[in-house]
């Protein structure tokens, strides 16, 4: 669960629930926890995504991550962040 | 209660698979993709994992080409009406099911497309890949876009070779797609070294799950047309499916309670091993079958291929009056034509079909004892 007292947690668009939990696995297999989460409506014009939230510590290892991996690549969600 | 009908489905199944469903519709079964709250979250934990499982036991490229549908007649029904394009001319076996056959002869019908059945020399104890690929050939057309085929037979143990015809379909650029109802968990397959394009199995046979998880996989770069369209959780503004595979193609909730089962079948397998299972199956079927072959009426299909499928007729009784007899002393076996007009009309079997046999990884030699005994009295 997130822990609201901290600070506002990095948000990745990721797009599809699948799309998202390979992601998330990825991450984890780096050490780096992250939680699924719907997107907000205006980071997913299309309706209904999926993204990862994270400590923004790691938001520039996630990126590198996640774009290594190919998860950032393969998505298609145009309003992805 | 003997119960020697794994081809149909496999019984019982194994304790920790009704207790992965059950814990499943005890605590996990939110809906998964549909939103991100704890259950639905569990749920997708569960199917995400079973989707792993699946990609690892058959080598595909990545968890996201694996799709979950009802069963394998679903699967087969995707690929061929996803892939298939008008005007295309296709290929299937003189083994294949109607799982397959079906569907092609309607589209046939319809003409959409046109088909050619190819040889599989079953009867022939001498036939080599050679062969069966010289037949393939010669009946490839510029127009031919597809070659499917059951890996293994649902009437005996007749089983294709997956990767001279996977080199095949490649060297003429034919999608290549793989009816596994009967290998998957019994047979090693992977997708990539036998360049299946797509692969079709059923979790309630051989992986040892739940009846309504079927598995559609497919092969890096595959885009089939979606069949049934609906709401995936993904994208829901849109009036296409979305583009990505799995979502594109599972329109509507999955059965979460089924899949986590049959993440359970599948460690199942992948503990008792793939080659074991099989091997299990194939002693019990040759003990029987030396024992068969000495009773006088005794007629045993393709008994070349020995493995976990055996056929068999006594000679002036009926296939249906052999099973019906054999239920009434506790024992089920499958009788009749089990969905295969072509490869009942390949092995020559009589009208009104005849007795099959498929024991699993629960029997043992003494239910086989059992089953001849009650043949003698007949």
């Amino acid at each position: 669960m997130r822990d609201f007292t901290q600070k506002k947690p990095c948000v990745t668009v990721i797009g599809a629930m699948t799309q998202a939990m390979r992601a998330q696995k990825v991450l984890a297999a780096s050490s780096i926890r992250a939680e699924i989460i719907k997107a907000e409506a205006d980071q997913s014009r299309k309706g209904c995504s999926y993204a990862l939230s994270y400590s923004c510590s790691e938001e520039w290892n996630v990126q590198r991550i996640l774009r290594e991996s190919g998860v950032l690549r393969g998505r298609r969600e145009d309003g992805g962040a | 209660m003997i119960y020697l009908d794994n081809a149909a489905t496999s019984f019982p199944k194994p304790p920790r698979v009704i207790a992965a469903q059950e814990k499943c519709m005890r605590m996990e079964c939110g809906n998964a993709g549909r939103g991100s709250h704890l259950l639905a979250m569990r749920a997708a934990e569960r199917i995400y994992e079973c989707r792993e499982a699946a990609a690892g036991l058959f080598g595909v490229s990545s968890a996201e080409r694996v799709i979950f549908t009802m069963n394998t007649t679903m699967a087969l029904n995707y690929a061929l009406k996803g892939l298939l394009h008008k005007g295309a001319h296709v290929l299937l076996s003189d083994m294949d099911h109607n799982a397959t056959f079906r569907p092609i002869y309607k589209m046939a019908k319809e003409g959409w497309i046109t088909y050619d059945v190819f040889p599989t020399y079953t009867n022939d104890s001498h036939r080599t890949a050679e062969m069966i690929c010289q037949g393939i050939q010669a009946l490839i057309k510029p127009c031919t876009q597809m070659l499917i085929c059951a890996h293994a037979s649902n009437i005996c143990s007749a089983v294709l070779p997956l990767e001279e015809i996977g080199r095949l379909c490649n060297h003429y650029g034919i999608l290549f797609v793989v009816d596994a109802a009967q290998s998957a968990g019994h047979l090693p397959i992977d997708m990539a070294r036998m360049q299946i394009d797509a692969l079709c199995a059923p979790g309630h046979k051989g992986l040892l799950g739940p009846q309504g998880s079927g598995i559609l996989m497919l092969g890096e770069g595959i885009v089939a047309d979606t069949l049934v369209e609906g709401g995936s959780g993904y994208q829901s503004l849109e009036g296409d499916m979305p583009a990505e595979a799995p979502e594109r193609y599972e329109a509507g909730t999955l059965p979460t309670p089924a899949l986590a089962g049959l993440c359970e079948g599948i460690r199942t397998v992948e503990r008792l091993g793939v080659d074991s299972i099989e091997r299990h199956a194939r002693e019990l079927n040759s003990y029987l079958q030396k024992r068969l072959l000495r009773l006088p009426k005794a007629i045993v299909y393709a008994p070349h291929h020995v493995g976990s499928v055996l056929l068999f007729n006594l000679d002036g009784i009926s296939a249906d009056t052999v099973g019906n007899a054999l239920n009434r002393r506790g024992i089920c076996v499958r009788s009749g034509y089990h969905c295969s007009a072509l490869g009942h009309a390949t092995l020559k079997t009589p009208i009104g079909g005849a007795v099959r046999v498929s024991p699993g990884i629960y029997n043992t030699v003494a239910h086989m004892d059992t089953l001849i005994d009650a043949l003698q009295e007949l």
